[in-house]
């Protein structure tokens, strides 16, 4: 590899030997390097560019023994927060309950209640802000307006990043692609435009609102049947007549395809068994979708130059 | 002879990484005001290069994962010269790790020194 001469350089050096490294790593990595080698240059104004580097290959290291560095911390990373992998059970039906021991499903089933109100939120954003700006473009306050708007995209992009890694636990970025220098003001409100990054930030965030919907509907649902379910035999005990008040004829009866009967004792506990079940299946369910969902988020918000 | 250099790479690795969260600490403990990654590096730099043997794009993973854990606080502060920078300054509760982890270092340092001396 020959000695990088520019900063951007530098930086595409980096990335190369960074291939295949996990995107989200590879933006911190890059955004490191980045402020570290500006400072640097900001340091001592009058050194050029090649001068810098070749002092900074020695003291931050080289693009290749940097990327070495960042892989190395990175399983030390993952080994610290991710919690420990519960015990692997053989069995079956260990295998069904032993959902009920992970931690990452209950993060999945928070996120799931939770992305109906972010998707709200990131829709009505997304949306108001396209039209606005679109709107406002024939205005003197239309392009600051657009700028902003793209800006609080990629914050946006950033927030659900972390809100996602903590409660689905992807790894995704911890800091922002790095604002590119050395472009006049208008270059680089022009690279907002043609970043496909920002266009799949908007999709994503305009796809959450359906997504999020159909999470919350799935996640109240199937919780509230498994509850009332597993409740079955507790109306059987207390309010037996209440239950019967229910019809209008007054009488409870069941079908299980055997031809219909008085709903009994029998009836309540096969409900009440059918109801743990369910409970446990829609905690896989959960936990699926949320792993699901951490491959959109990752597909989606984090860009892919380096790939 | 390039055995032996590789192991004595492979060591002072070894030493770094448990070393580097501490000395991170401790600098961003003594210091008054906060400070930035490239301004950590260069205070580093100047105490002497045996104490880390790394290089010094290892300190910015290290002062994210110190930052996760709570011991460490960061902002973003925008600078005339440059680039925007991230000030880090130690937490409260970074600054009770950096006690415990000190007493540890001492004690850890003292029974080496014992050792490597032949006072067993």
């Amino acid at each position: 590899m020959n000695a990088p001469r520019t900063i951007n350089e530098y930086l595409d050096q980096l990335r190369g030997a960074l291939r295949g490294a996990d995107p989200a790593l590879i933006q911190d990595a890059l955004y490191d390097a980045e402020e570290h080698l500006r400072a640097e240059l900001a340091e001592q104004p009058g050194r050029d560019e090649a001068t810098m580097l070749e002092h900074v290959v020695g003291s931050y290291g080289a693009p290749d023994e940097v990327a070495e560095i960042y892989r190395d911390q990175e399983i030390r990373i993952q080994r610290a927060i991710r919690p420990p992998a519960p015990a692997k059970h053989r069995s079956l039906a260990g295998r069904f309950f032993g959902v009920a021991a992970d931690p990452r499903t209950y993060g999945a089933l928070f996120y799931m209640l939770l992305s109906l109100a972010t998707g709200i939120f990131y829709f009505t954003w997304a949306v108001t802000g396209l039209s606005l700006s679109v709107g406002l473009s024939v205005l003197i306050i239309g392009l600051p307006f657009i700028v902003l708007f793209f800006g609080s995209v990629r914050v946006l992009s950033l927030v659900e990043g972390r809100i996602v890694e903590a409660m689905l636990g992807m790894r995704m970025p911890r800091r922002p692609v790095y604002p590119t220098q050395g472009m006049t003001l208008m270059r680089r409100i022009g690279s907002m435009f043609t970043d496909v990054h920002t266009w799949t930030t908007l999709c994503y965030m305009w796809l959450m609102l359906p997504l999020g919907i159909a999470y919350f509907t799935v996640a109240v649902t199937l919780l509230s049947m498994s509850v009332a379910f597993i409740g079955a035999p507790l109306v059987m005990l207390f309010r037996r007549e209440w239950l019967a008040g229910v019809y209008v004829d007054r009488q409870v009866l069941v079908d299980w395809g055997f031809g219909s009967h008085q709903a009994g004792w029998g009836d309540a506990v096969a409900l009440c068994v059918l109801g743990i079940v369910l409970l446990f299946a829609t905690l896989h369910l959960a936990r699926a979708l949320g792993r699901m969902h951490g491959h959109i988020a990752k597909h989606m918000l984090v860009p892919r130059e380096a790939v | 002879m390039d055995d032996s250099a590789s192991q004595l790479k492979k060591f002072q690795k070894e030493l770094s990484s448990g070393t580097v969260s501490l000395v991170l600490l401790a600098v961003l403990g003594q210091s008054r005001q906060p400070m930035y990654g490239y301004q950590i590096a260069k205070r580093l730099e100047e105490t002497g290069e045996g104490v880390l043997a790394g290089k010094q794009s290892a300190l910015y993973p290290v002062l994210r994962n110190l930052e996760a854990a709570g011991l460490l606080a960061s902002e973003i502060e925008p600078s005339i010269s440059g680039p925007p920078r991230r000030y880090y300054r130690i937490t409260k509760p970074g600054r009770e790790t950096l006690r415990a982890w000190v007493a540890a270092w001492t004690a850890t340092r003292d029974s080496v020194d014992n050792v490597l001396q032949g006072g067993v």
